[in-house]
């Protein structure tokens, strides 16, 4: 793709995005925490607010019209996910709050069930807390242990180390797609194959990836998959589960309710099949029709698309940080191509701490991430106690990355300056 | 860049204690030992107390941690100001600190030098940060008073 056509793209897109034409203390917005929640086009506002003006209705239940019309929107929605990840079957997708509640499903509804005292659970350093956390609870309910992939020198998934760590006690597989902070793409699908061959099931949590390129979870192999809606352009309070069907039938419930059921009794019951086993009570059902909303305006771009942009914007991002000598990355660089890694940097400046960076480029309007981003184990090993992050989506562009630039450069002149 | 506002945030004096804290490292004896955090943002203190032979009197404060420029300077600015004060005069001023950040009140001309921090008061998120020191050494004082000590404080 040519810069002409990059530009294209961008300014192809800006107009659908109300929230990006606005001033942020007199300054244009210029957005750059996208890893942490992207903005949403007209498409996604309006299928919300399509629902709940037009047919507002509970699903699965009414024999009414408006019931009909809410219960086809809610599964048309699944469809499109189905066909977003290329999952063999609509029942594979379950709709979750977000990537999070969808982990600890597998880890209370799988992990209850399947794992015991000395089986081996391998996540990698570099997992968000979401995908530490419930399996560090399913460890301490089941006696499993815990095993950690490290980092390679620069600052990827160490891929020998992961295949030092399966064995036949490998129980489950369960690593990050994308980091959210190192930006390094992982090699989930031969991650999965190794794991298969020891017998594990593998959890991919894709929140950092659907959103940016196309997925496939046939082409992985993965048993289940995992993503936050919000992410990637529809509404917060609605994720999806992937899960292969054998190995979501085979699984228990793990909230009970109404619409889960099949047959209730005052002693006992019996449960409906898959999605619905998994989806106790009213489900976030104008979310799901708008995260459907969302998928088919990612797909009529392009995830392709996104991501050829994405790539030329991250050779920029990164040329451009380059020109700072007091700005230190993580993660792997880009390639030649901008491939390599997702479209964020995470950084630190050696005079100004990250909060306050992220203060003083408030002031210019400009929006990036100061923190731990939910992944303090890794911010401990790489000996940064924050990090800022600058995180592109498709609608931003080279000048916004000028912009960011011009302010990183004064705000380490305002502090550089006065410490001399 | 919009540089007046900054600098009502981060005024010179701010800027020099976080680049040369004067209060860094642990007190001989450690009479009081308090940690505390942000977990939203990962900043840390370790605040230590060496307390008067009547024991109700704070005869040096030092700090460690890892922060920003307001949470750095905030606790460094602090352990100049609590120098020979009593438990109860230093309960009081984690008040007014905090009344402070609110916009309510300014310190006295003796602690002048603590409303530097007034301007942290036009930055909500970041009230957080100059009041971590003083919310751990709350907790510190109060922990001899007999309250349930805590492991580490957060302030959130």
């Amino acid at each position: 793709m040519t810069l002409a056509q990059e530009r294209t793209l961008a300014s192809k897109v800006r107009a659908d995005f109300p929230i990006l034409h606005q001033e942020i203390h007199g300054k244009p917005l210029i957005y750059l925490d996208n890893a942490a929640t992207s903005q949403k086009p007209l498409a996604v506002l309006n299928a919300l607010e399509d629902y709940y003006r037009g047919y507002n209705a509970n699903v699965h239940r009414g024999v009414h019209t408006l019931s009909a019309r809410a219960t086809d929107a809610y599964e048309a929605a699944r469809d499109k996910v189905q066909r977003f990840v290329n999952a063999a079957r609509r029942e594979e997708i379950i709709y979750t709050r977000n990537a999070t509640e969808a982990i600890n499903l597998v880890a209370y509804a799988w992990g209850n069930a399947n794992v015991q005292a000395g089986d081996e659970i391998i996540l990698s350093v570099m997992e968000h807390h979401s995908n530490l956390i419930p399996w560090q609870l399913l460890a301490q309910r089941t006696g499993a242990i815990l095993k950690f992939v490290s980092l390679t020198e620069t600052e990827e998934f160490d891929l020998a180390h992961y295949k030092s760590l399966l064995s036949e006690r490998t129980k489950l597989v369960a690593v990050v797609h994308v980091s959210n902070t190192l930006g390094c793409i992982n090699p989930v699908q031969e991650i999965t194959t190794l794991a298969h061959q020891v017998g594990a099931k593998v959890l991919i949590d894709a929140c950092q990836s659907v959103p940016h390129m196309a997925v496939d979870v046939q082409a992985i192999g993965c048993d289940w998959l995992v993503a936050s809606g919000h992410k990637m352009c529809a509404p917060t309070g609605i994720g999806f589960l992937y899960g292969k069907l054998e190995v979501l039938r085979a699984m228990p419930p793990f909230l009970g309710g109404g619409e889960m059921i099949a047959d209730v009794f005052l002693d006992h019951s019996t449960y409906a099949d898959v999605p619905h086993k998994f989806e106790a009570g009213t489900p976030a059902i104008a979310e799901a029709i708008a995260l459907g909303a969302a998928v088919d305006y990612l797909m009529a771009i392009g995830m392709d698309t996104i991501h050829a942009y994405e790539a030329e914007l991250t050779t920029y991002l990164f040329q451009r940080l380059a020109e700072l000598p007091e700005v230190r990355t993580y993660g792997p660089k880009p390639d030649a191509n901008g491939e390599g890694r997702a479209a964020l940097a995470a950084f630190t400046t050696g005079a100004v701490h990250p909060h306050d960076l992220s203060t003083i480029l408030d002031q210019e309007g400009i929006a990036i991430r100061a923190g731990h981003h939910c992944t303090q184990p890794l911010h401990r090993l790489v000996k940064a106690q924050s990090t800022a992050r600058a995180s592109l989506y498709f609608y931003n562009t080279r000048e916004e990355i000028d912009g960011f630039i011009a302010a990183l450069k004064q705000a380490i002149d305002f502090f550089g300056g006065i410490f001399g | 860049m919009s540089l007046d506002n900054l600098r009502d945030l981060y005024q010179q004096v701010i800027l020099e204690r976080y680049k040369k804290p004067r209060n860094k490292g642990k007190t001989n004896p450690v009479d009081r030992y308090q940690k505390g955090h942000n977990p939203s943002c990962g900043d840390t203190i370790e605040l230590t107390l060496k307390m008067a032979a009547e024991g109700n009197r704070i005869e040096d404060v030092k700090f460690e941690g890892e922060g920003c420029a307001i949470s750095m300077a905030s606790a460094d600015l602090m352990a100049d100001a609590l120098r020979g004060r009593t438990v109860d005069e230093a309960l009081e001023m984690v008040q007014k600190f905090q009344a402070m950040m609110r916009g309510e009140v300014e310190f006295p001309s003796e602690f002048r030098k603590l409303n530097v921090m007034q301007g942290v008061a036009q930055f909500p998120v970041r009230i957080k940060c100059a009041n971590l020191s003083w919310h751990t050494l709350k907790a510190a004082l109060e922990a001899a008073q007999g309250s349930e000590p805590i492991d580490v404080v957060s302030n959130e």
